[in-house]
């Protein structure tokens, strides 16, 4: 079962992500589960069950009319209410499954699945907050339930909430039998803390008793690139691509390898994503993301076109087609598509970002202004719209406004070699000789780097743990 | 609307006008001026200009550049060569000259090569006059500038090469003499593009040689990967940058080399294309250098004889990211007619061409418009601008061609080793591509290097002359251009360096004024006709027209002919052609 929503909300990146073992707990799963109505009639059962059947053979018309009758037979009925809203999320009607759903939570304050599907509803609609409480309460009435535990700790973890996502996980660990399912996240999460030493712990923990265990080795791969290891990232990468089979996971592992810089595998995982489901657009715009890091600006634009075709409101499908087109200096077209991304979802800074590249292209810096400040707006930590609003009053000559956005961006992104390129010039232009010459060093030393496919993250990169570009 | 329907009008007349007699026109052009004079504003005809080829079995041009291909992909192989257009007998018709390449540390020919003169028959052929007049080379040739030196009103040429270049002293009975060792400015190592200028207004003309990279047989570094097992010619990363040199002309036949005094030599490059120019109006030639894989060098001549290299503040020496691109060839032109002169570099596929507007205090900004899209799979070398319509605004003619001939190979990103000419039209502010309307030739391939101007039937519109590398150059005739009125000026100077670069030149035709400065180098390898072609749109007179040299002298002229190439002797005026 898929998400409620046709519309490609952040969360809706996630969806593949999930490695094998955990694959029944994807994200947006409907929660369908019929109690057991021991006080009720047998039919009310049966047709409750019927129509959580219906629903999942995608037969909505028919659940729908099932499920109003029973309503009106029994207007309080929890799991009926709960079905409707479900189906009603399922058909992107998300203020009315919530409608649905917080009546049942009211009648029936312990009824777990309603509450799984308020959690749902609750990310579906960018309340990540509301989530986090709803999956609380699942935690609260059932201790031991390793689908809300894991979740709880995921959402905290992109919610940068470190610390009380490994306190949920190492909780449910220490609770359940089954401790090994924890693991990974439990490494990622000491990864993003900055504790090498436990994430490794527990990515060797898993690796010792399931060696093929993708996410495990990803987090090694993680850890060998923090340790400046190339060779030994490329290793756990490719083993990792290897031992992958569904496009699900050939999918994590090449967002990883284009994060990593392990640019070749991430293509090849990604291509055979693609292969496997060639009419799913998020594959598609990875693999496309794939092609740009391999400078196939054309072949990148096919996949972009057919992942709109297929999805028409793709944010992200517009956005990334736009940037290609940018790259490729056909500038109307790309601003058509990045006009799309906005309307499609509001909420991401990278199409203002472009949209003001495209003006600063079209020599109109003043008019590039409010576009990267909007882009900042949205995301104030986007050190790529920094220096390009810094180059743009730098064109206009305002020296200390272009300073003062350029020091920041490089002090939000040190690797961007356009920020030190953009001082450099700042300070030739202000007769600091030394300065200029200093900037110009940390571009020698950066290049390396940028080889590597770091440095000024001008193509972007998908990646489950980071979806912004930048 | 009115305004339109009268200036169609004023068009369609002018068309007509063209084909009157000269009392016609006067009767009538007054009345026309006076009914209209509210819009009396020049209006260039709209022209399908297109450039033709004329076949080497037309032109008699049989000659064929060899690059001296070999499985070793020596570097020089794949860089040359240059032409230029030149009147070498001083019969007013440009002869063309071809560079070659020749025996090297790596290459020992078969049989012996050598550069080609042709001379123009005026009739639309050439006869080949290269032993008769003793400049066939011998060197590893890579191009050629073209300038009467030591003013003594014939044209010498400079040819630059992998080893020592040679100075073919101009002797005034059809033969040259190579004085480059008596003159000093033999420069060994390896030379790209030459630049005649005078830095220090002494009016003598001084020479400026770029330096490529440091290079010999032994230095040949295997660059091969696993997808070709065979080596292909490598990115000049890899080999170290040395200085140019600038040559002072002494005046007495012999040049110093001033490099390091200069400020030059302090600026080691892997330099190709230079061009001389004057980036912020104070009457001295400034220089700006396109290197391959390090920044753009913009040296402001700071007088007294010295440079300040100022690329980076002037934001012509990188990328926007701060990354040095592979630039290659360049040119100088006031393309807005905002009276500054601002810049052209070509650089390799997926770094894209830039076009830097003059912000007007030392600083540009890169405003490619339309050319970036066409250019972003192409890597050019010859270019200019130059009025090809007649229109008064400077165009784009673009050269280019892959340096790797096992590109297609190597990567999947749709580059090409051929790649095809472009032709952008100067719509003001901005250029826009009109290739697909210039001619068939822009629907082919060509491995192109060197490109040069000339008008060489005299006709009022400019030629194009393009040397490719081991293939047949490409001589394209202009159609059209003439079609909007033009005056052409042959400068001679009496007291300004020989060539007159640096003069400027002010015109007011139809209501519009119009500037132009004379520059100097330019393009890739190669060296244009030296007369000023003015277009002047369908203006049937020039209103004025002053001459301005750098000794200071300036020369109004009035009641100028049109369709015409007039002399303009500096404090003497016009003597009619």
């Amino acid at each position: 079962m898929h998400g409620f929503s046709s519309q490609p909300k952040r969360a809706a990146l996630l969806l593949p992500t999930q490695s094998g073992r955990l694959g029944a707990l994807s994200l947006l799963l409907l929660f369908l589960t019929v109690p057991a109505l021991t006080a009720q009639t047998g039919s009310l059962q049966e047709r409750l069950e019927n129509a959580a059947a219906l629903i999942r053979e995608n037969r909505i018309a028919e659940a729908e009319v099932q499920l109003q009758s029973l309503l009106k037979a029994a207007p309080n009925e929890t799991a009926a209410l709960n079905l409707l809203g479900a189906l009603r999320a399922q058909q992107g009607r998300l203020n009315e499954a919530e409608i649905l759903l917080t009546r049942a939570a009211k009648i029936d304050p312990d009824f777990v699945p309603v509450h799984m599907n308020l959690a749902f509803l609750y990310l579906l609609k960018s309340a990540p907050a509301k989530t986090i409480a709803e999956l609380k309460l699942v935690i609260k009435l059932d201790p031991g339930n390793v689908e809300a535990n894991y979740k709880l700790g995921r959402l905290l973890l992109t919610q940068g909430q470190i610390e009380e996502a490994i306190s949920v996980l190492e909780n449910a660990r220490s609770a359940q039998s089954t401790s090994l399912v924890f693991a990974p996240l439990l490494g990622d999460a000491y990864l993003q803390k900055g504790d090498i030493g436990k994430a490794e712990e527990n990515y060797l923990l898993v690796l010792g008793v399931q060696k093929n265990n993708v996410d495990a080795m990803l987090g090694m791969a993680r850890i060998s690139r923090k340790r400046g290891d190339p060779k030994a990232t490329f290793e756990y990468v490719s083993q990792a691509r290897e031992r992958s089979s569904s496009a699900e996971l050939l999918y994590k592992v090449g967002v990883t390898a284009l994060e990593l810089g392990v640019f070749d595998e991430a293509h090849t995982a990604l291509e055979q994503a693609a292969q496997l489901k060639p009419d799913e657009p998020i594959y598609l715009v990875a693999f496309g993301a794939a092609e740009v890091k391999k400078s196939d600006l054309f072949r990148s634009e096919k996949l972009f076109r057919r992942a709109i075709e297929l999805q028409p409101n793709n944010a992200q499908a517009q956005m990334y087609l736009g940037y290609v087109l940018y790259k490729q200096k056909k500038l109307n077209e790309a601003r058509g598509y990045l006009e799309q991304a906005i309307k499609s979802d509001t909420g991401v800074p990278e199409p203002f970002y472009y949209l003001g590249l495209i003006v600063q292209e079209e020599n109109d810096d003043e008019r590039a202004i409010p576009l990267l400040e909007r882009a900042i707006q949205v995301s104030p930590a986007f050190a790529n719209a920094h220096v390009a609003l810094g180059a743009s009053y730098l064109k206009l000559k305002d020296y200390p406004r272009a300073q003062k956005e350029l020091e920041l961006g490089a002090k939000l992104n040190p690797d961007n070699s356009k920020a030190h390129y953009q001082l450099a010039v700042l300070y030739a232009r202000l007769k600091d000789p030394k300065r200029a010459q200093a900037e110009m060093e940390i571009i020698e030393k950066l290049k390396a780097l940028d080889q590597s496919g770091k440095g000024e993250g001008d193509v972007f990169v998908i990646s489950p743990a980071t979806p912004n570009p930048h | 609307m009115l305004v339109n329907f009268i200036r169609k009008k004023l068009h369609n007349k002018s068309r007509r006008l063209r084909f009157c007699n000269t009392l016609n026109v006067i009767l009538f052009l007054p009345l026309m001026l006076l009914s209209l004079s509210s819009i009396v504003v020049a209006q260039a005809l709209k022209l399908n200009v297109t450039f033709d080829e004329i076949p080497a079995g037309k032109s008699g041009i049989t000659w064929v550049h060899n690059n001296a291909h070999s499985s070793d992909r020596y570097l020089p192989e794949t860089l040359g060569a240059g032409c230029a257009f030149l009147d070498y007998d001083n019969d007013g018709w440009m002869d063309v000259y071809l560079v070659n390449s020749g025996p090297a540390d790596f290459y020992t020919p078969s049989a012996a090569l050598k550069n080609a003169l042709y001379h123009n028959n005026q009739d639309g052929t050439f006869t080949e006059v290269t032993d008769k007049t003793g400049v066939a080379g011998g060197t590893f040739g890579m191009g050629v500038a073209a300038a009467d030196y030591d003013g003594d009103g014939w044209v010498d040429f400079y040819v630059t090469s992998y080893g020592r270049n040679l100075l073919y002293h101009n002797n005034g009975n059809g033969t040259f003499t190579d004085v480059a060792d008596k003159a000093g400015v033999a420069a060994p190592g390896w030379s790209t593009c030459a630049v005649w200028f005078d830095y220090d207004n002494d009016g003598k003309l001084d020479l400026f040689v770029s330096s490529f990279v440091a290079y010999e047989k032994s230095l040949n570094i295997l660059c091969t990967d696993e997808t070709l097992s065979r080596r292909y010619y490598c990115v000049p990363r890899l080999f170290k940058p040395r200085p140019s040199h600038l040559f002072h002309n002494e005046g007495n036949g012999k040049f110093t080399d001033v490099s390091k005094e200069s400020g030059i030599a302090d600026s080691p490059g892997k330099s190709f294309g230079a061009v001389a120019t004057d980036v912020n109006n104070d009457g001295l030639m400034d220089l700006f250098i396109a290197n391959d894989t390090l920044p753009n060098f913009l040296f402001i001549n700071k007088g007294g004889g010295k440079f300040e290299e100022s690329g980076l503040a002037a934001g012509v020496a990188f990328s926007d990211a701060g990354k040095p691109r592979s630039g290659m060839g360049v040119d100088a032109a006031d393309y807005d007619g905002d009276g500054w002169q601002d810049l052209f570099v070509a650089n390799i596929d997926q770094e894209f061409f830039s076009l830097y507007h003059n912000q007007k205090d030392l600083i540009f900004a890169d405003e490619p418009g339309e050319i970036g899209a066409a250019t972003r799979m192409l890597s050019g070398w010859g270019l200019r601008f130059f009025d090809y319509d007649n229109d008064g605004d400077p165009d784009l003619f673009l050269v280019n061609g892959h340096p790797d001939d096992f590109i297609e190979m190597r990567t999947s990103t749709r580059v090409k080793y051929k790649e095809p000419l472009l032709m952008f039209e100067n719509s003001g502010r901005a250029f826009k591509n009109v290739s697909g309307q210039s001619g068939a030739v822009f629907s082919r391939e060509f491995s192109g290097r060197g490109m040069a101007t000339g008008d060489l039937d005299n006709d009022g519109d400019l030629d194009v002359l393009v040397s490719n590398n081991g293939e047949a150059p490409l001589l394209l005739r202009n159609d059209g251009g003439n079609k909007n009125n033009w005056v052409g000026l042959q400068l001679v100077a009496t007291k300004s360096n020989p060539a007159g670069v640096g003069v400027t030149i002010n015109w007011q035709a139809g209501g519009v004024k119009r500037s132009r400065l004379r520059t100097a180098g330019g393009s890739y390898l190669s060296s244009h006709d030296p007369r000023e072609l003015l277009g002047l749109g369908n203006a049937r007179r020039i209103e004025n027209l002053e001459v301005r040299w750098p000794s200071g002298k300036v020369d109004k002229l009035q009641n100028l002919p049109i369709n015409s190439y007039v002399k303009v002797i500096e404090g003497e005026g016009v003597a009619r052609k």
